[in-house]
């Protein structure tokens, strides 16, 4: 080859001799990853009984999601009691904040709850919201939803709160509504932060919907791995953990999908593909100035 | 032809007619006490006619940016008269607009959404073509043509200053007030944005309030310069600048002007 020498080794001792593309480097650190668990159950470092092989894990999943395909009724009846917990939990939450933003009164007076709510540990009412609702989606959904409520309060009310004075002046200045303050000016202001509890939340609604499965439930992914728990079938029981953090990032990609929607400004790629976009919309304005 | 818009008529005003030696904004022994002692301004005389181009100076607590928002309605006088087009202040009004020394832009609108702001708001959202291409001309008209459906992220301070100037002008307002626009730009970037903010006077025909603490700034820009002392915030005397218009930066090497800054320095004595 025409490279020489010399400048072949002033590179190697720039950088490393063998370089990897980076899922290559994925890969690499995932085949280690099972193979140590493999080599683990394989040599008896760890009972069989106790943790299963990583091919066990597979095969059950295998038989539960494909051969029998009993899984995936579970896995959505998971997947429905998340969401909607989510979403009355977050509407109530950005919903209070918003009055509690719009009204000092209430604000001072619901505040109280909020802190009772805040220090109370909010999977611990899970009981009692299945003693009231019984053993359907609602507890669950009910659970879900007040795990997720208290996050989006207080960043939406952080968000609605912190206000720019100045902007604040402009809008006074240019005679603006209260409505039109909180819709052009506080609550766009608010969102990113807003989002940002909308992440929290909605990981936190899965825990709440686990939770109430675990406390009483027929159907879901948390029953599955309590029950394959219960009868020691602990690859099944890890074939529905995947499950759920399958579910996990289903919903984490969702939430960041959301927030590219909604706070697109905050994204350069977006805000130069948006811009671009509305110049081409508004070509007649422009096409007839430059005229 | 009408390459650069006509802004605004201005208004007849209250009696129709009058001259431009008309006042604008009247202040009689204005004060202005923040809770119970603190004295932000004492006994303010001041009459500034239209079309005039008013530059306030003074350090930082001389009650500058207090008296700009009293003319804006923003806050009100504890003690004295203050008349605005004839009137007692109450309030914000729609011939009067301001502008900060933050741009202020809404980072989620692009700069023809955040320069259509004041109509979008008079208007309750039904805007019309006119508004629209009106918005553009303004853009132009400061001179961001191309930068029309950028979003303020992508904008130098500068250029986000520009945007708030075409914004304060698209409300249509006769009487515009500058709080240190252009203090946290550079010095380059100010002196240019100086040179145009005259030229757009020209345009428009604004009676235009700027504040700032830069004197050679006040100087160049006003046709006025009234110079505040603090604690109590007074005004301490109104400096003529007898210096012909349209000026260019060389204005600031001519000897008058120079004399102008000086006297303002002497006045402020050990107060900046």
């Amino acid at each position: 080859m025409s490279v020489t020498d010399a400048s072949a080794a002033g590179r190697a001792k720039a950088a490393p001799a063998i370089r990897f593309p980076l899922w290559a480097q994925h890969l690499l650190v995932f085949a280690c990853f099972i193979a140590i668990w493999e080599a683990a159950v394989q040599f008896n470092w760890v009972s069989a009984l106790i943790l299963p092989s990583p091919f066990a894990v597979v095969g059950a999943w295998w038989d539960l999601a494909i051969v029998r395909g009993i899984i995936w009724s579970h896995f959505f009846v998971t997947l429905t009691e998340v969401l909607v917990g989510f979403a009355i939990g977050a509407s109530f939450g950005v919903g209070i904040a918003v009055i509690s933003a719009i009204n000092p009164i209430f604000r001072r007076l619901v505040q109280p709850y909020m802190v009772a709510l805040q220090v109370t540990p909010r999977i611990a009412i899970a009981p009692i919201i299945v003693a009231w609702l019984g053993f359907g989606m609602e507890p669950k959904i009910a659970i879900a939803a007040i795990i997720c409520f208290f996050p989006m309060f207080i960043n939406a009310l952080t968000g609605l709160m912190q206000v720019d004075y100045e902007n604040q002046e402009m809008f006074d200045s240019m005679r603006a509504t209260k409505w039109q303050v909180f819709r052009h000016l506080q609550l766009p202001g608010a969102m990113p932060v807003i989002m940002a509890g909308f992440k929290t939340s909605i990981s936190l609604a899965l825990i709440g919907a686990i939770v109430g499965e675990f406390v009483s439930a027929s159907e879901g992914i948390g029953v599955l791995i309590q029950r394959f728990s219960f009868q020691l079938l602990l690859p099944q029981a890890f074939a529905s953990l995947i499950m759920l953090t399958f579910m996990g990032l289903v919903l984490y990609f969702m939430a960041t999908f959301a927030d590219r929607r909604i706070v697109y400004w905050q994204h350069e790629d977006l805000v130069a593909r948006i811009s671009k976009k509305a110049r081409a919309r508004h070509s007649d304005l422009l096409g007839k100035r430059s005229a | 032809m009408n390459a650069l818009p006509q802004v605004q008529t201005p208004r007849e005003g209250p009696a129709a007619g009058v001259a431009s030696s008309e006042a604008i904004i009247a202040s009689k022994a204005v004060g202005k006490i923040f809770g119970e002692t603190v004295v932000a301004l004492e006994d303010i005389n001041a009459t500034i006619r239209r079309g005039e181009f008013v530059s306030l100076i003074g350090p930082s607590g001389c009650g500058k940016s207090t008296f700009l928002r009293l003319v804006a309605g923003l806050t009100f006088p504890t003690s004295g008269t203050l008349d605005v087009l004839g009137q007692p202040m109450a309030g914000p009004r729609p011939e009067i607009g301001m502008m900060f020394q933050k741009p202020t832009l809404l980072a989620w609108k692009s700069v023809f959404e955040n320069v259509m702001l004041p109509v979008t708001l008079a208007k309750k959202g039904r805007t019309s073509k006119a508004d629209r291409e009106k918005a553009i001309d303004l853009l132009h008209l400061v001179g961001l043509e191309g930068f029309e459906f950028s979003y303020p992220s992508q904008l130098s301070g500068g250029m986000q200053q520009r945007v708030a100037l075409a914004r304060l002008l698209n409300t249509g307002a006769e009487i515009l007030l500058l709080d240190e626009p252009f203090g946290a730009l550079d010095e380059f970037t100010r002196e240019r944005l100086n040179v145009e903010l005259l030229r757009i006077q020209r345009e428009v025909k604004a009676t235009i309030l700027f504040v700032t603490h830069n004197i050679q700034e006040a100087v160049f820009l006003a046709d006025k310069v009234f110079v505040m002392t603090p604690r109590p915030g007074r005004l301490a005397e109104v400096v003529d600048v007898d210096l012909p218009r349209p000026r260019e930066i060389e204005l600031m090497k001519d000897d008058t002007f120079n004399r102008r800054v000086f006297e303002i320095r002497d006045i402020l004595g050990g107060t900046i």
